[in-house]
């Protein structure tokens, strides 16, 4: 696996961590928060959480509040390893 | 009956006893009477004092000192030998303390402390005076003072008078059954409450205590459960916690014949409480809730029918708590008061403090409920809440759940501010030896057992979390 597969996954994990309920064939790399029956605010903490901790980054309050799908955080977290 | 009566009383039922083991020294019941006596002698000719302050590590000397103080008709003020310079200043003024007893090693320490200007006095030289003079004295209302160094900034002066003290000590004796057959371990430091009941206890029934300087060196603690054939043993919940990272088939050699642990209400890991009731085959571990403030006010004796592991007990013999609801709730969440003869009236020169205590009720900062059976769970203090953006979270709930995770040793949750939510959670945690968890682990295993509002945003792996002597964490030193 190269860095970006490694990354795809472990944000993958991290969805199905924050949102137990979502099924593997219901993720989506463009499915955006409004269509998430729990994406609120404090999933988004959660989310943003997770992603610090295994990716051992500090995101902005700003970038925190753009992501508003999978593709949004992966974008982000990119930017930061790059 | 006061403290001196039931040194008394051990003197004429079994005076030659061993009262007090401290290491390689030992002291009967007839002597430490007799130590007593001429220590309080040789002190009265500070007669105009209403208080004395004592600072001495856990030693027979300290016992000595202690019940001298009082026989001489004064109030002991205890200090922890680890007290700053700062605050040993603020607890001489608030106290009008104008005596400080202490044993050379402390008074060494203390002289280098350019503020302090009282009086010094050491221990073993006043053992030493030969006193003539005949003063007349009675005991003061009050035993002892103590400054609750407590979880919050600003400690207060909690005076517990000898009616307090044969009240409680009686609720001690009946509920977990000492008696002068028992030996009881004591590495507790004795300028507490824990320790001070300790005391009491063996005092009352007249059974032999073996003190030890604290609870860092955990063989020594395992060691004299044998040496010393002992029955009880006091200690805090951390201190029971590291004991279980021993190998456990020799944990059940050590605690063979053990027939009670007593803890006190700092939270305990469920887990501690499962593996001792596993271990202890003779015997039981029991904790109880209380403050200096309302000494010992519950009792709980974990015993193999009872599966409340995180409940502190039923209310003691006639004291009362009742739980004042803000705000209603599933649980009859709130505030808890206590009311009972172990309860102080005042606090020592603290009128704002005193507005705590209306009608004898003593309102403790602590938040609880009582389950249907009466056993009352503890939720932590009411200004301890975390408010993340309107949920109300209680630290304990996080703690409890994170000391859950195996390689995690301790930890300690706490608010933080947050742009959004106003505040978020924060976790520090100290790992166990040779754990090699890392965050995501621990959130992992935050988002199967805790509500999401209650999942940390911070994480901090820490060496040390600063607590008071009792394992209370301090938390207004937390970041």
């Amino acid at each position: 696996m190269n860095n970006e597969q490694e990354s795809k996954e472990i944000i993958k994990n991290i969805f199905f961590e924050v949102f137990s309920n979502l099924d593997k064939n219901d993720f989506s790399w463009e499915k955006e928060q409004k269509d998430y029956e729990n994406w609120d605010s404090f999933a988004q903490l959660n989310l943003i959480t997770f992603a610090e901790a295994k990716f051992n980054i500090s995101l902005t309050l700003e970038e925190s509040i753009e992501i508003k799908s999978a593709n949004d955080l992966l974008k982000i977290i990119e930017q930061h390893l790059a | 009956m006061n403290l001196i009566d039931f040194l008394k009383k051990n003197v004429e039922n079994h005076g030659d006893k061993i009262a007090v083991i401290d290491n390689e020294k030992e002291i009967t019941f007839i002597e430490l009477y007799e130590k007593v006596e001429k220590f309080s002698d040789n002190i009265k000719i500070l007669n105009q004092e209403e208080i004395i302050s004592l600072i001495s590590e856990n030693s027979i000397s300290f016992i000595i000192a202690y019940l001298g103080i009082i026989n001489s008709g004064k109030i002991v003020h205890l200090i922890s030998p680890e007290i700053s310079e700062i605050n040993l200043f603020n607890q001489l003024k608030s106290s009008k303390s104008k005596n400080i007893i202490c044993n050379q090693l402390m008074k060494k320490k203390i002289l280098n402390f350019n503020s302090i200007k009282t009086t010094i006095f050491d221990i073993e030289e006043i053992l030493l005076k030969h006193n003539n003079k005949e003063i007349e004295s009675s005991l003061n209302k009050f035993a002892y003072l103590i400054y609750t160094s407590g979880t919050t900034a600003e400690p207060k002066g909690v005076t517990v008078s000898h009616s307090m003290i044969e009240f409680t000590t009686k609720n001690i004796v009946k509920v977990l059954g000492y008696s002068n057959s028992d030996t009881d371990l004591l590495p507790l430091p004795l300028n507490h409450s824990f320790g001070l009941g300790c005391i009491h206890t063996s005092l009352y029934v007249g059974s032999t205590l073996v003190l030890l300087k604290n609870a860092s060196n955990l063989e020594e603690i395992l060691e004299s459960l044998k040496k010393y054939k002992i029955t009880t043993l006091a200690a805090i919940p951390a201190t029971l916690t590291k004991i279980l990272n021993f190998e456990n088939k020799k944990l059940e050699y050590y605690f063979s014949e053990i027939r009670l642990i007593i803890t006190n209400s700092t939270a305990i890991p469920k887990k501690t409480v499962i593996q001792f009731k596993e271990i202890l085959k003779k015997g039981n571990l029991a904790t109880y809730y209380g403050l200096t403030e309302a000494s010992r006010s519950t009792f709980m004796v974990f015993d193999k029918n009872n599966q409340r592991e995180e409940s502190v007990g039923k209310c003691s013999p006639n004291v009362e708590i009742k739980i004042v609801n803000k705000e209603e709730n599933n649980l009859k969440l709130g505030d808890i008061f206590i009311k009972g003869e172990n309860v102080i009236k005042k606090y020592w020169n603290n009128v704002e403090a005193d507005k705590n205590i209306f009608e004898n009720w003593l309102k403790t900062g602590d938040t609880g409920y009582f389950d249907n059976e009466g056993y009352l769970f503890l939720k932590g203090r009411s200004d301890e809440i975390i408010n993340v953006g309107g949920e109300k979270v209680m630290p304990i709930e996080i703690e409890q759940t994170i000391k859950n995770i195996p390689g995690v040793e301790d930890a300690v949750a706490f608010g933080v501010e947050h742009e959004i939510f106003g505040q978020t959670i924060k976790l520090n945690i100290i790992k166990s030896k040779n754990s090699d968890i890392d965050k995501a682990q621990i959130l992992s295993y935050c988002i199967k057992n805790l509500e999401r509002f209650k999942i940390p945003s911070k994480i901090d792996f820490v060496e040390k979390i600063p607590k008071t002597d009792y394992g209370k964490v301090k938390r207004f030193m937390l970041k």
